[in-house]
């Protein structure tokens, strides 16, 4: 009986080991693009971190629903926006206030080179309807089905806003209001 | 290709492979350059979101998975055992009730400043922490810190007992101090001075709230709290 139970706790413990070696291999993957991705959708250091936290803590303890490693990266993108989501849930008044947070102060992104601070500027200050596609697709290099998929929208939306959002940045970049008949459509 | 057709799908797609579009741009040297144009912008817009992740963050990830495990396998032990602790915490709180005096906080506190605790706090936290994440937890203390304190190597709420408290392990001239934010009418009952054989305490009223420094060097300890004083303000 007693060597059935230790056979038993050594396959166990070979299981947890791989568990903690496909976890390990997640994080050193992905933390980077995850923490980039919820500083820009959140602009708060500490939240942000926590927020990674958090998904990281669900991964884990769901990791065995994740079959294929391929599809780990839109998989944690899914936890982090549930996990960003909930925490409205449980401060519902701050709902309201997250797009007119404008964020004048691109340092908290960290120090960069000038004309990386206008563009972090003009970026931050991008509605999030237009800002998270587009940080779906460039940082994350999600195609236009996975981010439809992601924001459950169609594509053809997906790609009107992908199309919108470097439209305000560049004129934004020219200092230019829009000009009418070109934007539209 | 239409020209409006074209510069939207690219607006939208950059990298779009689309085939009636890769022979737009080379039949229109114009469609080619706003192409090459937008790519440039596109660029720079990757450049611009790789913002830098805090140092140490992937082991902190790692290491808080482990944490969150270790406390797991900890509740799912028989039951029996269960039982064990519990009596023995049952005595052991007796006792101390008993024969220590009710002596609650400053017990917690040393809890709190033991050196395989702080070990593990510091682990978890990285390295230095700086004065914003500080302040943004130090507001749930309707608290500032405005001033010098020394190099913080973890901040992090922490429950004294059932008091909430703000715990900041700060780096000492040799090994660590530790500094508590409490409110004050949960904290009454502490004493100004306070020690054990290794550690020494004091705290002090700073307008709304207590301010407790605990560290096994007094004259640290005494440095530290006269930082304080004019460092925080509530």
């Amino acid at each position: 009986m007693f060597s059935r139970n230790k056979n038993q706790h050594s396959s166990v413990s070979i299981d947890m080991m791989e568990k903690q070696t496909r976890y390990e291999a997640l994080v050193k993957a992905f933390h980077a693009d995850l923490f980039r991705y919820a500083m820009w959708l959140i602009k708060d250091k500490v939240i942000a971190e926590d927020v990674v936290q958090e998904t990281f803590l669900r991964a884990w303890k769901s990791l065995d629903s994740l079959k294929d490693e391929a599809a780990a990266k839109s998989w944690l993108i899914t936890i982090l926006r549930r996990e960003n989501a909930r925490r409205f849930e449980r401060k519902q008044f701050d709902l309201v206030d997250i797009d007119d947070v404008a964020v004048a102060d691109p340092h908290i992104f960290g120090d960069v080179a000038l004309e990386h601070r206008e563009l972090r500027r003009i970026m931050s200050n991008l509605s999030e309807e237009y800002r998270e596609p587009l940080m779906m697709q460039i940082l994350m290099g999600f195609s236009g089905d996975e981010i439809a998929e992601q924001l459950n929208l169609n594509k053809n939306t997906v790609m009107t806003r992908l199309f919108r959002a470097r439209n305000q940045i560049k004129e934004a970049l020219l200092g230019e209001h829009p000009k009418g008949e070109q934007v539209n459509g | 290709m239409d020209e409006l057709i074209f510069r939207r799908t690219i607006y939208a797609e950059p990298n779009t492979t689309d085939p009636d579009i890769i022979q737009a741009a080379k039949d229109d040297p114009a469609k080619q350059a706003f192409w090459v144009e937008v790519k440039a912008m596109d660029a720079q817009l990757a450049q611009a979101m790789n913002i830098p992740v805090p140092e140490n963050f992937a082991d902190k990830l790692i290491l808080r998975q482990g944490m969150d495990e270790f406390s797991q396998k900890r509740q799912k032990r028989p039951w029996y055992i269960a039982l064990a602790a519990s009596i023995a915490m049952v005595v052991g709180i007796s006792y101390m009730t008993l024969f220590a005096g009710n002596n609650g906080l400053a017990n917690d506190v040393y809890a709190h400043a033991n050196h395989e605790y702080m070990k593990k706090e510091i682990a978890m936290s990285g390295q230095h922490v700086s004065q914003y994440a500080i302040n943004q937890k130090m507001a749930t203390f309707n608290g500032v810190l405005s001033g010098e304190i020394g190099e913080v190597l973890s901040a992090n709420y922490c429950y004294l007992g059932t008091t909430k408290s703000l715990h900041m392990i700060i780096k000492g001239k040799t090994g660590f101090v530790n500094l508590f934010v409490v409110e004050d009418n949960n904290s009454k009952e502490l004493k100004e001075d306070f020690s054990t054989d290794v550690l020494v305490g004091t705290s002090f009223l700073l307008q709304s709230a207590k301010i407790i420094i605990v560290g096994d060097d007094r004259e640290q300890v005494s440095r530290l709290q006269k930082v304080a004083q004019s460092a925080f303000r509530f």
